[in-house]
């Protein structure tokens, strides 16, 4: 039975999109609650499968029945379940929030459409996590990046509109970079399931470098454009910002690390260590992630609008986690994987106390947030949190992915990296701080500094407290989380 | 001749490539919209043409089982049936992204995204 959970988690998702349509006549709460119970049973499912797979071991699932060689083979292994489990959370804690908020911009008889286009993203974010083989891979991100350029244009503005296309044409470009490499892989290999590729590609290396070096170009560049990496990160902050407050935290926090964890997948399961070191992808890695956390900061710095500023604050992080992979170490990995962790929980909590803020105030410029921590205490307060977290103070998150980056970096001997780390550091300082303190110690002029807990709903308070306090809980208490990240990193190989 | 030779046993790869990167070029220098779709097809075009050329196999048929040939090679079908997806996946991105240039015609009331660019600037400046 628990074998058979992969599927069903898939399926769930899938039916819950496919019956959203019917309840169209039905009080709008029907489907809420009904999605958030499949979301919950998913959790569940989750919980039960990491358990399994902790305690007995991976184990493979061939749909219909059909031999590896010919059919699509999903592999379960404590890589794939924890990250869904982490997805799962994350989007749940979201989902919660956006009952209440669904929604700036969107119109009502949207909601429906929203919440379609929610759980096939969900589908292809499981799907891409589990699946074992390399063109389903392809359809995955397929059906994930057209449900992601749905919700960002279902806000009926202009600006969606080119930011979408922009998006749709950038992600094109990408996916079909990927299916290139993909294409030159099997005509070495003739599979496209991961572990016989990787077979195929570690004894034909020596006959045949120039595919398979050019097989990792197309395919690092099509994931790199897909993940916002540092010099393809420019569709990045105007689909994210433009976005409704909900679905940018859910772009930001999950569906950017999706395909990292794709690009980790392809890095250690597809070629291995020996290949990528031979062609040299780590320093090309360290090099853009270097520059992208230096650089992204510093486009932050000059924006006004606070969900732009943030979308550039996702391409600096990005950067850390590409760092982490760069290092090709367990020490590397193990760091990169707790900063999506961190970064996922973080970026949540910000755009959604952002979100809180335009939701009553309706303000988006970082200059009218003067006193607004006195009008809406608890929003500003989980803000603050994840701010400092993003700043690496000690006690949050942010903290301890910072350490483990930089242990690694010196256990590798790269002085360098702890330099830009720092760096990085302060310059996040200097965009999140001024927000802090316009919001806390400055006077809004016709508003008085009495302080009160703000009337957004109940729905939408929540969330944000869970999430603040996730922050901290986690950053005081690492311990059981990295030692789940090591055997994830572990299964890698 | 030993190069020209060469020219002609890949040229499926070659002309596979040269379309990638014609796509490539359309999708990011021209500033009708209209025009880079037309480039994303076009590289899909040129995946598809590679993937279905690697199935190939010289002197093969077509691979239904022919009860009296038995001895025929057949060319690899799986490729081919990948390829079929993939057909469907540019189809439905395409339409999608002609839908979004509809809308933005629509509030822009130009495809041109130079002047689009433009517009959206000065919005900003207000």
């Amino acid at each position: 039975m628990i074998t058979q959970l992969p599927i069903i988690n898939l399926l769930l998702f899938l039916g819950m999109a496919l019956i959203i349509p019917l309840f169209k006549k039905r009080s709008f709460s029907l489907t809420t609650n009904l999605g958030l119970g499949v979301l919950f049973l998913v959790w569940i499912s989750s919980i039960v499968l990491l358990y399994h797979v902790i305690t007995e071991g991976a184990f493979y699932y061939q749909l219909g029945n059909y031999d590896r060689m010919l059919g699509i083979e999903l592999l379960i292994n404590t890589f794939s379940v924890l990250f869904s489990l982490f997805i799962v959370s994350l989007v749940i804690i979201i989902y919660i929030y956006s009952t209440g908020d669904a929604t700036e911009g969107v119109a009502e008889k949207e909601y429906g459409r929203y919440y379609i286009l929610l759980f096939i993203l969900l589908f292809a974010m499981l799907g891409i996590l589990y699946t074992n083989d390399l063109f389903n891979t392809y359809v995955f991100m397929e059906i994930l990046s057209i449900t992601t350029v749905s919700i960002i244009s279902i806000k009926r503005k202009k600006e969606n509109y080119t930011a979408a296309f922009r998006y749709v044409m950038l992600n094109e470009v990408g996916s079909l970079s990927y299916l290139f490499g993909v294409a030159l892989l099997y005509m070495i290999t003739g599979y496209t399931n991961i572990e016989l590729v990787s077979e195929g590609v570690q004894s034909g290396w020596s006959l045949y470098p120039a595919n398979i070096l050019t097989a990792i170009g197309f395919m690092v560049t099509g994931i790199g454009i897909k993940a916002a990496i540092f010099p393809f990160h420019i569709w990045l902050p105007d689909a994210h910002s433009t976005a409704p407050s909900s679905s940018s935290a859910i772009l930001s926090a999950v569906v950017v690390k999706v395909y990292i964890l794709i690009m980790i997948k392809i890095l250690f399961r597809v070629f291995g260590i020996d290949i990528i070191q031979a062609v040299h992808i780590p320093t090309v890695l360290l090099v853009i992630a270097s520059i992208g956390m230096i650089m992204g900061s510093i486009f932050a710095i000059a924006q006004t609008d606070v969900k732009r500023m943030l979308g550039y604050s996702s391409v600096a992080q990005i950067g850390y986690i590409v760092m982490g992979i760069g290092m090709v170490s367990m020490l590397g990995l193990q760091a990169a994987f707790f900063h999506i962790f961190s970064h996922g929980l973080m970026k949540a909590a910000l755009f959604l106390s952002v979100g809180a803020v335009i939701y009553h105030k309706k303000i988006r410029n970082v200059n009218e947030f003067d006193g607004i921590g006195f009008q809406m205490p608890v929003a500003m307060f989980v803000f603050s949190i994840a701010a400092l977290g993003m700043i690496g103070v000690p006690l949050t998150t942010g903290f301890i992915s910072k350490l483990n980056l930089g242990l690694a970096a010196l256990d590798a001997g790269q002085v360098v990296l702890i330099v830009v780390l720092i760096v990085s550091g302060f310059l996040n300082a200097l965009y999140y701080l001024p927000i802090m303190i316009s919001a806390f110690l400055k006077d809004n002029k016709d508003q008085q500094r009495v302080m009160r807990v703000e009337k957004i709903p109940k729905t939408m308070l929540v969330p944000l407290v869970v999430l603040g306090g996730l922050i901290i809980a986690i950053g005081l208490f690492p311990g059981e989380l990295l030692s789940l990240l090591e055997a994830a990193a572990l299964s890698l190989t | 001749m030993s190069f020209l030779d060469a020219l002609i046993d890949h040229i499926n790869y070659i002309g596979a490539m040269a379309l990638f990167v014609i796509g490539l070029h359309t999708v990011v220098t021209h500033s009708n919209l209209i025009k880079r779709i037309m480039g994303i097809n076009i590289m899909g075009t040129a995946v598809f043409l590679f993937f279905v050329a690697i199935g190939n196999v010289t002197g093969g048929v077509p691979p239904i089982i022919d009860q009296t040939n038995p001895d025929a090679v057949y060319i690899n079908p799986l490729p081919s049936v990948l390829i079929l997806t993939g057909i469907v996946v540019v189809v439905s991105i395409t339409v999608y992204s002609l839908s979004l240039v509809i809308r933005i015609y629509e509030t822009h009331g130009t495809i041109d995204q130079e002047e689009i660019a433009k517009m959206t600037s000065e919005d900003r400046d207000q």
